[in-house]
């Protein structure tokens, strides 16, 4: 089971490049798909989703390329759009039907199915209800539902967790993980921790380019030993941002912590610290930026 | 002076976003197509053999009248979805949240389906003078007696099509297909039936008897034996005139001028009666469905479900096994997505729907044949109008284009299943006739019948997903409905009964039309698939 993403450019009206030269190769796992807006993540997901076609490049299933042959993909694909509807008249149990039968699940199997899946998302209770009175975190619960209909072996979900209250995003996270054995899932989101809590690998896209694939362990080690703490005073505080890169910051009785990520120590108080995804990611995007200011000076 | 700068703001930036869209284009393309009618006597006034010379005064006349009668019809369905759209986009939520008042929204909205409805009016006003420049029946140009009918007959009329617009889309009955269908009717009576039933020349919304009537005067001053006929038609070729006469237009008294400012005013009332109606983008103000199922509900569901969204009570993380799908458990499996479909089309409809087209079934068996065949049946088919109407639009409307257009082969096994979803309501809505037809032997009227079947789903599927929306369908299936069906027009009787002997000639062509709707439909759907 393979997705291999080969050069691959989306242009839009208006000669925006949504994506540019994009190259991925993905085997069984959790591969989380990270960016700021706008990065192009969605349309990344729409064309491996085979709803939207790539410009140029190439998304190939199993070595088959999916322009040219989409039902190769899309009958073994579960997407979980970032916007979608549902039809309001319908209840959770309709929908899911009605979407089982366009998926060519045969009743027996998809009534089972729709069953176990709605007492996964938690919404057995009110499955028989019509959707259009569900609040936007169950109808988000029902799009995680049907995109798990047809027992996927590629499982794209694009920004999953929005709507969703904590306890629902733990509980996906944990549906994820228990998911990814022998499939592979691509979950795109600009939230580090629901990425952190169950991805094996990890994409960094910002303006339409690829900025970095890695395992996390692999990323987190690229900032090791780059990682500070430094207590300034508050007055201080922007012009450390202007000099380095401040991931977090959190006020206390004896100054502002700052939680810095830089080759060396700034400062001499600074006190070296672990690691998060979350340096890594804002340490990679730092990096972009600052190539592209060079490039534009040059 | 904020309140005018909100209601300017409000309706310029509906404005833009409309002209911004390619759909303008074929608003003004469709404009383009009344000129050129006009201009080529495809669309004229006559009265009987006569017509007027083409001096300013008639030309003026004649395509505002033009302008007046199909602009209203047409540019209704246009412009009805200002509204609509701040309630799609979610906009509407944020304008919620804001000191904008209902008055001003209302008259933005307004504003900016006049605006839109101005734009046609001022193409067919250039068209008119490049008219008269081509057709040099008269070379002196009187732009005030060109351009005041548009100013003083056609305007006004747009003021008030926009104003209906703005309260149908208030109005929780007629915000949808209800509303285009009623729209149909509204617009005959207020461009015709009104002055005709009341008897009263200045009960005029939209002019239309203002100025023919003045027509009609001139041409019994300078025709001898003329018989008072005039019509506004439209033909495939220009009719031939036996005479023209020299009409020197409508004398713009100041009473007629007062009456034609008079429904410009009525219009503005409209506006503040749809404010009256407007919910502010809280639909539980008109309908709570939560509020009422909520009766069945345990309370603590109750007072969330009230709230109009609503979460259910937290409950502990459950582990939970999910079976994996066997292989054999895929297929194609067309049945299911067809009963599917036809469960979507009917899923909402409200027990009297279904009361009324028992009724029109029971009925289509009781009355005599040819009326069974005839009004009863159109009648049993346009009932359904609102259910073939969403086919093909569906996916836009809801927003489910992502999900489903991502499924395999979905191209031909889902619009394949919604086709023959819709061939089912209309085979099920006439089978009074269509099983009576079968009966007698009547081949040919069976064939008819058949072709209707075919035709009604066909033509709603071609535009549902070319247009995405079931307006279109509503306005030109109500247009052919009355025009053909009720008025036993030949060609547009989709149940053929008004064929006569070519009723199997216009039944293949029933199914010709219904085969390449199909096509298109297809076509269509299959550019969007690759496109999206």
């Amino acid at each position: 089971m393979q997705l291999k993403v080969e050069n691959l450019s989306k242009n839009y009206r208006g000669n925006v490049q949504a994506l540019r030269g994009v190259q991925i190769s993905l085997r069984p796992g959790i591969l989380g798909l990270l960016g700021p807006n706008g990065a192009g993540k969605s349309t990344l997901m729409r064309i491996l989703a085979t709803v939207t076609r790539p410009s140029s490049g190439r998304v190939s299933w199993n070595e088959t390329d999916i322009a040219q042959n989409p039902d190769s993909l899309r009958n073994t694909l579960g997407y979980l759009p970032q916007d979608f509807g549902v039809y309001p008249n319908l209840s959770a149990i309709e929908f899911l039907e009605y979407l089982a039968a366009v998926k060519g699940i045969s009743a027996d199997a998809s009534k089972k199915r729709i069953n176990e899946l709605l007492e996964l998302v938690n919404l057995a209770d009110a499955a028989k209800r019509p959707l259009g009175g569900y609040s936007g975190g169950m109808r988000q619960r029902v799009g995680i539902a049907q995109a798990l209909l047809n027992d996927p072996q590629l499982l794209i979900v694009d920004e999953p967790t929005a709507g969703l209250d904590p306890e629902e995003r733990v509980r996906f996270r944990n549906l994820l993980s228990e998911l990814s054995g022998e499939r592979i899932v691509i979950l795109s989101t600009h939230i580090v921790s629901d990425v952190e809590a169950v991805a094996t690998s990890i994409a960094i896209l910002a303006h339409g380019q690829l900025l970095a694939h890695d395992s996390p362990e692999g990323l987190l080690a690229s900032v090791a030993g780059k990682v500070w703490e430094v207590v300034i005073p508050s007055d201080q505080l922007q012009a450390l941002r202007n000099k380095h890169l401040v991931s977090s910051t959190a006020h206390r009785s004896d100054g502002v912590h700052a939680r810095v990520v830089a080759n060396s120590a700034p400062g001499l108080s600074a006190r070296p610290l672990e690691p998060s995804l979350e340096d890594a990611y804002l340490a990679t995007l730092s990096a972009q930026r600052a190539n592209e200011h060079a490039g534009a000076a040059a | 002076m904020n309140l005018a700068r909100s209601i300017y703001a409000l309706a310029r930036a509906d404005f833009l976003e409309r002209v911004r869209r390619y759909s303008l284009l074929l608003t003004i393309l469709f404009a383009g197509f009344l000129g050129y009618g006009a201009a080529t006597g495809r669309i004229a006034v006559h009265l009987g053999d006569y017509r007027g010379v083409y001096t300013s005064a008639w030309i003026g006349a004649l395509v505002a009248l033009v302008t007046t009668c199909f602009v209203s019809l047409v540019g209704f369905y246009i412009v009805k979805n200002a509204v609509d759209r701040d309630r799609q986009t979610g906009v509407g939520q944020i304008l919620a949240a804001t000191p904008l008042s209902k008055v001003s929204y209302a008259l933005g909205k307004f504003l900016s389906n006049f605006a839109v409805l101005s734009v046609m009016v001022l193409v067919l006003a250039i068209a008119a003078v490049a008219m008269q420049f081509f057709a040099a029946e008269d070379p002196h140009l009187d732009t005030v007696a060109l351009l005041l009918p548009f100013l003083l007959i056609a305007l006004p009329a747009m003021a008030l099509t926009a104003a209906v617009a703005v309260l149908f889309e208030t109005l929780p009955v007629l915000n949808g297909g209800v509303g285009n269908v009623v729209w149909f009717f509204a617009w005959a009576v207020l461009g015709i039936g009104l002055p005709e039933l009341s008897g009263k020349h200045w009960l005029d919304p939209m002019g239309l008897t203002t100025v023919a009537n003045d027509m009609i005067a001139g041409a019994r001053a300078n025709i001898p034996g003329y018989k008072d006929s005039f019509s506004l038609s439209i033909a495939d070729q220009p009719s031939k005139i036996v005479e023209t006469f020299r009409w020197h237009g409508v004398p713009w008294t100041s009473q007629i001028v007062l009456l034609r400012l008079g429904w410009t005013a009525a219009a503005v009332l409209i506006v503040l009666l749809a404010a009256l109606f407007f919910d502010r983008f809280d639909s539980a103000r008109w309908f709570m469905p939560s509020l009422r199922r909520a009766k069945k509900l345990p309370p603590p569901q109750l007072a969330e479900q009230a709230n109009g969204g609503t979460a259910l009570p937290a409950k502990p993380a459950v582990a939970v096994h999910l079976t994996p799908l066997a292989a054999t458990a895929r297929g194609s499996a067309f049945f299911r997505i067809f009963t599917a479909e036809l469960r979507l089309a009917l899923k909402g409809v409200r027990w009297w729907w279904y009361a009324v087209a028992a009724g029109l079934l029971i009925a289509q068996f009781a009355a005599p044949l040819e009326i069974s065949r005839g009004p009863l049946l159109a009648t049993a088919w346009i009932w359904a109008i609102l259910i073939w109407s969403a086919m093909g639009s569906r996916e836009s409307r809801f927003s489910t284009r992502s999900l489903l257009f991502s499924c395999a082969n979905i191209l031909p096994r889902q619009l394949s299943a919604c086709f023959l979803a819709g061939v089912t309501v209309a085979i099920l809505a006439g089978a009074g006739a269509g099983i009576r037809l079968l009966l007698t032997g009547n081949s040919s009227g069976l064939l008819a019948w058949f072709a209707g079947t075919l035709f009604l789903p066909s033509l709603a599927l071609a535009l549902g997903v070319w247009s995405g929306t079931g307006k279109p369908y509503e306005g030109l299936l109500t247009a052919i409905w009355y025009v053909g069906p009720m008025n036993h027009t030949p060609g547009l009787d989709f149940t053929g009964t008004a064929s006569g002997p070519l009723v199997i000639h216009y039944a293949f062509v029933y199914i010709a039309m219904s085969v390449a709707l199909l096509a298109f439909a297809f076509v269509m759907r299959s550019r969007q698939l690759r496109s999206d």
